[in-house]
């Protein structure tokens, strides 16, 4: 994949993810760490694509919209790799709110996952918010 | 007697000249707050030129006691006493801020890799006790709410004698170096953040909020079934023993824990190897110096 590619597709994850903790209305730390983390270590964008995807003139002009269309667009496994780190950081805090629940329901419908696989999707997700999070760490 | 370095806010500071000579410090506002690390504190800067390598024994060892002294005081017991545990609990807790986390953990990271035998360069134990003077004053405010400490600027420790142009090249050396190392942790660190050095987190966060609630009212409009959130919330409140051993959920369950964990140790030895070709190119310059 060309660095351009890898770096549109970085600014989804942030996009995603940070809507995500938004929606959960208190940011926790946990939320900010295992953001970066998942993006290197499960999606495995390198430091400077991470940091790249971040810089204005790539996130600054996209909204959630845009972020919605560009994950439908995704292939499958790569879509729902977004949707289970989403949910991961939803679940880093251990709370779930109401616009937690529509910004999981919007991406689930955009990728048109079954139930079945969102449900593992979530699974998956509160096992690796499990391992971000250290133990006896707060949310 | 020594000098004190700190004003409370109703006293003037004072301009001084740069330098603190052997009978002064630039730690005695600390007395007031917490002898030990006081103690601790001037004890680092007696040695930063004569012994480098205890001067940072002896601010991770204030370092640690802050730590200690701060979990005690804001946090439940069970917290591991390790300092790079503690100091993790306390900046995910919102204790520490992450500008004083970071120099905490470089003061960690020195003090350990002096400990275990890394030489530490004059110009690198004179930056952490800098850092060391800036956390001193941000701690004192936390231990003991409603002081306002106004920090004077630091004056550097004067050398025992004066420097010759060798040595003074050196230091400069690794005085790049070292702001190098720093650049390069600070990318590290930025990468792995949610947001970039340049956005405005509250402007983009309300932005967002905006945007979910007008999306939400759309979907809500629409008829549009939300996901099942007594599912996520079972999810959320069992326990992994019982989600890896659920015949649905155990295999898949299990595969992501193998996967994510063999990335994540990738990550976390790439971090680690890093941390040790920054020690070796430190090492590499005091051994050229000591070879020349």
């Amino acid at each position: 994949m060309q660095e351009s590619e890898q770096i549109q597709l970085a600014t989804l994850w942030f996009l995603s993810a940070r809507a995500m903790a938004v929606a959960g209305e208190e940011m926790a730390a946990v939320q900010e760490a295992a953001t970066g983390l998942y993006a290197q270590a499960i999606l495995g964008f390198e430091e400077s694509v991470c940091r790249k995807a971040k810089d204005v003139e790539h996130i600054d002009n996209k909204t959630l919209i845009d972020c919605l269309s560009g994950v439908r667009q995704l292939p499958r496994e790569l879509a729902e790799k977004i949707l289970t780190g989403v949910m991961m950081i939803s679940y880093a805090d251990r709370k779930m709110k109401p616009l937690e629940v529509r910004w999981a329901s919007m991406l689930a419908s955009a990728i048109e996952v079954s139930p079945d696989d969102f449900q593992r999707c979530c699974v998956n997700a509160r096992v690796i918010a499990s391992m971000l999070r250290p133990h006896g760490a707060p949310a | 007697m020594l000098r004190e370095r700190t004003r409370y806010c109703l006293h003037a500071t004072t301009s001084r000249s740069a330098g603190v000579s052997k009978q002064e410090t630039n730690f005695q506002f600390l007395e007031r707050f917490d002898k030990r690390v006081a103690q601790l504190a001037k004890q680092a800067e007696k040695y930063v030129h004569t012994d480098p390598d205890s001067c940072m024994f002896k601010l991770r060892l204030m370092v640690e006691t802050m730590a200690k002294k701060l979990t005690n005081l804001q946090m439940r017991s069970d917290i591991s006493q390790d300092l790079g545990s503690m100091l993790g609990a306390l900046e995910r807790g919102g204790i520490v801020p992450r500008r004083q986390a970071d120099s905490m953990h470089a003061i960690r990271r020195d003090g350990n890799a002096a400990v275990h035998g890394s030489p530490t360069p004059v110009p690198t134990a004179m930056r952490r006790l800098h850092e060391a003077y800036k956390i001193s004053g941000w701690f004192c405010k936390v231990i003991k709410r409603g002081s306002k400490v106004n920090l004077n600027e630091f004056a550097p420790p004067e050398p025992p004698a004066p420097l010759d142009q060798a040595t003074k090249s050196l230091h400069g050396k690794i005085d790049e170096l070292e702001e190098s190392i720093e650049q390069r942790r600070l990318a590290t660190r930025e990468s792995l953040l949610m947001f970039g050095p340049q956005e405005n987190v509250k402007d983009v966060t309300r932005r967002i909020i905006e945007e979910l609630k007008a999306l939400d009212n759309v979907a809500a409009a629409a008829g549009e079934p939300i996901i099942d959130a007594d599912f996520v919330a079972l999810v959320m409140a069992m326990d992994l023993e019982q989600i890896e051993e659920d015949p649905r959920h155990g295999g898949d369950s299990r595969q992501a824990r193998r996967e994510a964990e063999q990335q994540l140790d990738f990550i976390k030895q790439h971090l680690a190897e890093r941390e040790k070709v920054f020690l070796a190119e430190r090492t590499f310059l005091i051994e050229q110096r000591n070879e020349s």
